[in-house]
């Protein structure tokens, strides 16, 4: 029932060396010194890594970008390929499709590793504002990181039930797979449903995937820094992402087609045809690269010319050329060189695995430069900060958090590659009939389906105050009577300082514009105090002070001298809101008494408590507009899961059935 | 399952019907959802919109507002939540001294990208920070231009009288590892109709802090301003306009200054080395 390879590739899978075990147990060992390494950091705090105030995200959050990238590798080779009909890719689904789930699961806790104050991760659930990107963030690793298991689990399904059957393998193994198969009789609907669920599944990915890295990128490009503050970083971390993760796929092949013996299978024409689809992505990442930098360092702009010394000539130069060099132009160099020249078509599996291995290496480091040295370029200069606080060189206990990870990546990808045919036996077997029902199910009969099922996961969802007398000493006593007015609005007041007159401006002042539905209205009140003896005649041709009480002083208004009517007019021009009170004081002189007297004015109505008017992103609350594209787009993921679950019952109902007739 | 035209038409008449009528929910929904009402504590206590001055022209570096600042808070070491830096913007234009404390943006990148609402607009435009809540994601550092936030990395040092407050997001302490510290504007002080502690301690008085809506700022030697006329007349500014976050901060320039600068202090300590500080 089995060919030779499929004996061999089963043999791998039972049969367990020393040297893995070793293997085993040296990750082991890392992964539980990364353990004690996050211990101390709940202990002590994020102190114990060298992040401060001014670079407070290091290779935490590199680390977590890389992985998110790598994650990539899978949904590339398996999804794209699986889509454009590329028959070479069979022998590499799985293996690919276990680094995406792998590299998401060791990817999203670094960020848990990143944050100050774990035990309150719940929060994000609790009062998750829509608003923020790292919400968004949470939102589509946890979708996609649901599609990479679904996507990974449907083709899984014949190869346990193949394995079930298998008596090479032991009990509790066959029970697993038994349980995992669904009942799978590889009957003609059973197959049609399952293709048509990875179908669908291999399209809904893609997106998901686009999504996943632009919105990592928007992490940062949701900033004002320089170096983040950039359009491309959407695209440039997706095709940064198929870079990484295509090298990391090849890099897996090239280890497990050494340790597992799968020669049978990866041949070296698979490793130089995904082998060109790196170089074309390494060429566009070139291409971004360029771009990126170019645009920024011709122009050295402020902020950002500290930023491009920094990389170019600066702290970071050495390490910026050589991750340069390493991981984009000598790949490149190695990549073309292995895929043009005849001669050296034997180093194919070498040549394209050594470059691939080198743009995984590149593609961490490039991360750090992404994230550090702009948080190293701040705005405002550091200054009065020791330069341990403003040169960042990650600790002990960040290098063994982050490579701890990788240990528990390469670990669990190791148990994978042992539960699980790592190379998908019922795709690599018979591929001629296969094509030809693939091309008949699939995409014409999928177009249809998804369409309806997008559609239908898109249903989802003021007074006067008398005066005061002050009779005290013999001159004669005065009052004060304050009245006022608030001058109509026809009033020109723009230039009230001036005095000069008003020209109509014939060109529009755009910043003026921007605030002109904000900026509190400029009001014009006539305060008028008429200066009077006890008798009521108005004094004439005295000084009468004018002020006004505030939250925290008092603000002097102005000295007006009365008429001969006894009577000072000033005019007050100001932004003041509400209602308030104007004093007038008279200091008295030798014939005259000192007096005062105040007046409430209401002017304006003082607005009603609010946050800025335009505070959609700032808003406490999830606000319509940032909503529903985020409804729109995952909501239509989750429904289309829900669908995918539908047909998995289905093709398990089936199975059933089937069983039953026997 | 098999498609025909009749069973597409159905499908395609009650997947429409189905849209509108969730549509229509979905509406209803996010109506009742989305009503526009604020939560208690964005709510601030008066009906009031602080803001800021900060005459550079007064400003001696005497870092006063940073000390007092400290004492109050008790702030934790190796943080400034009034920071004063040493401006040179080019060598021709002489360097001079500028106090940051949080801006207090109307359009604050902080609030904006702040996970879980742990940082927040208040009505009287002070961004408040929330330490009940804050995760420590230090997202806000990273969008912050003016680097005015700061991070316990570690445990904080505790002062007696520290540890005994309960906890107030207006004092911003107890301290607690993990969480991000920033100027408040002395929520607390403004409530009791005091200025904040650094505009009460500047001895030149370079910190003027009032209401917008009174268009009136006061320093600490109770001079009290019109808002609007110093900030005009004074060619005011604020820090990074351009980068669009509507500071609360205004700045007015280091014009005609009366003290040293930062640069001619240097050389006064070189010539004066006998006398000690």
């Amino acid at each position: 029932m089995t060919s030779a390879r499929e004996d061999r590739l089963i043999k791998q899978m039972t049969e367990t060396s020393r040297s893995f075990w070793i293997w085993i147990s040296f990750l082991a060992a890392c992964v539980l010194l990364a353990l004690v390494a996050y211990i101390v950091q709940l202990r002590k705090g994020l102190i114990v890594t060298g992040l401060r105030d001014e670079v407070s995200w290091g290779i935490y959050i590199s680390t977590f970008v890389f992985w998110v990238g790598v994650s990539k590798g899978g949904t590339m080779v398996s999804a794209i390929l699986r889509i454009t009909n590329a028959n070479w890719r069979t022998p590499m689904t799985r293996l690919s499709e276990a680094i995406t789930v792998l590299a998401l699961i060791t990817g999203a806790p670094m960020i848990i590793a990143d944050l100050g104050r774990p035990d309150r991760i719940w929060h994000l659930l609790r009062y998750g504002r829509i608003q923020s990107p790292l919400i968004w963030d949470f939102i589509s690793v946890m979708t996609y990181l649901t599609a990479c298991i679904i996507y990974f689990y449907l083709p899984l399904i014949p190869d346990v039930a193949l394995l079930a059957k298998d008596q090479r393998m032991p009990i509790w193994r066959r029970r697993l797979y038994e349980r995992l198969s669904l009942h799978w009789m590889n009957t003609p609907a059973q197959q049609q449903l399952l293709e048509r669920a990875i179908h669908v599944m291999a399209i809904i990915v893609i997106p998901l995937a686009v999504s996943v890295h632009t919105v990592v990128s928007w992490i940062f490009a949701m900033t004002l820094r320089p170096g983040w503050n950039s359009t491309i970083y959407g695209p440039y971390f997706v095709v940064g992402a198929i870079y990484s993760g295509a090298a990391a796929v090849i890099v897996a092949m090239w280890l497990l087609r050494r340790t597992m013996h799968l020669e049978a299978y990866l041949e070296p024409e698979h490793f130089r045809k995904i082998g060109k689809l790196l170089l074309a992505s390494t060429l566009v990442y070139l291409y971004f690269n360029i771009n990126e930098y170019l645009t920024v360092g011709y122009k050295l702009e402020g902020f950002e010319r500290d930023l491009v010394e920094s990389l170019f000539i600066g702290r970071f130069a050495r390490f910026f050329w050589s991750v340069q060099l390493l991981g984009v132009f000598i790949p490149i160099a190695m990549l073309m060189s292995i895929l043009l020249i005849p001669a050296l078509k034997r180093l194919s599996i070498a040549g394209v695995g050594t470059a691939s291995l080198l743009i995984v290496l590149g593609a961490w480091a490039k991360r750090f430069l992404i994230v550090v040295p702009t948080l190293q370029t701040p705005f405002l200069p550091a200054q009065r900060i020791p330069a341990e606080w403003t040169h960042y060189s990650p600790t002990w206990v960040e290098w063994a958090i982050v490579g701890g990870a990788l240990a528990w990546f390469l670990l669990a990808y190791s148990l994978t590659a042992k539960l699980f045919p790592i190379i998908s036996i019922w795709e690599t077997r018979e591929p001629k009939e296969k094509r030809h029902s693939e091309s008949r199910t699939g995409p014409a009969f999928l177009r249809a389906r998804a369409g309806v099922v997008t559609a239908m996961v898109v249903l989802m969802v003021g007074g006067s105050a008398p005066g005061e007398n002050k009779p005290q000493r013999v001159p004669r006593t005065t009052s004060l009577a304050l009245t006022y007015e608030v001058k109509a609005s026809d009033e020109r007041v723009g230039n009230q300082s001036s005095g000069v007159p008003d020209v109509e401006s014939t060109i529009e002042n755009p910043f003026a514009k921007r605030y002109e539905a904000t900026a509190p209205a400029v009001s014009a009140v006539l305060v008028s105090a008429k200066l009077q003896d006890s008798e009521g005649a108005g004094l004439g041709f005295k000084p009468i002070t004018f002020s006004a009480k505030t939250y925290f002083g008092t603000i002097t208004l102005g000295v007006r001298p009365t008429g001969a009517d006894g009577v000072a007019h000033l005019k007050i021009i100001d932004k003041r809101l509400g209602a308030y009170y104007v004093n007038a004081g008279f200091a008295g002189d030798e014939q005259l008494l000192a007096s005062s007297g105040s007046v409430q004015v209401v002017a304006s109505p003082r607005p009603k408590p609010s946050l800025p008017e335009e505070g959609m992103l700032i808003d406490p609350y999830p606000t319509f507009w940032i909503t529903i594209p985020f409804v729109l787009f995952f909501g239509t993921m989750w429904g289309v899961f829900a669908y995918i679950l539908l047909l998995v019952r289905k093709l398990r109902a089936l199975g059933i059935m089937v069983a039953k007739e026997f | 399952m098999k498609f025909t035209r009749r069973g597409l038409m159905k499908l395609v008449a009650s997947s429409s019907a189905a849209v509108v009528a969730g549509g229509t929910l979905g509406k209803t929904t996010v109506r009742t959802v989305f009503a526009g009402t604020l939560p208690p504590r964005s709510k601030a206590p008066t009906n009031q919109k602080w803001v800021m001055v900060l005459d550079l022209a007064k400003c001696d570096g005497c870092r006063d507002c940073t000390k007092a600042c400290n004492k109050m808070h008790y702030v934790p070491p190796m943080q400034e939540w009034i920071k004063v830096y040493e401006v040179a913007d080019n060598p021709a234009a002489g360097e001079y001294y500028m106090p940051r404390p949080c801006m207090h943006c109307d359009n604050p990148p902080c609030v904006r990208a702040c996970p879980v609402g742990a940082t927040f607009k208040r009505t009287d435009g002070i961004v408040m920070q929330d330490n009940d809540r804050c995760i420590g994601c230090r997202e806000c550092i990273a969008q912050c231009p003016y680097s005015a936030r700061s991070f316990n990395w570690g445990e904080p040092p505790h002062a007696p009288e520290e540890l005994s407050a309960q906890y107030s997001m207006e004092q911003m302490y107890p301290h607690r590892k993990g969480t991000i510290e920033k100027c408040g504007f002395c929520p607390h002080m403004l409530r009791a109709g005091k200025l904040p502690v650094c505009a009460s301690a500047c001895t030149m008085g370079a910190i003027y802090f009032g209401d917008e809506l009174e268009d009136a700022v006061t320093n600490s030697k109770g001079e009290t301003l019109q808002l609007s006329k110093i900030v005009k007349r004074g060619a005011g500014y604020r820090l990074m306009e351009e980068l669009g976050t509507e500071p609360r901060v205004y700045y007015l320039p280091p014009a005609n200054r009366k003290y040293a600068a930062p640069d001619e202090k240097a050389q006064l300590v070189q010539i004066d080395l006998g006398s000690n500080a």
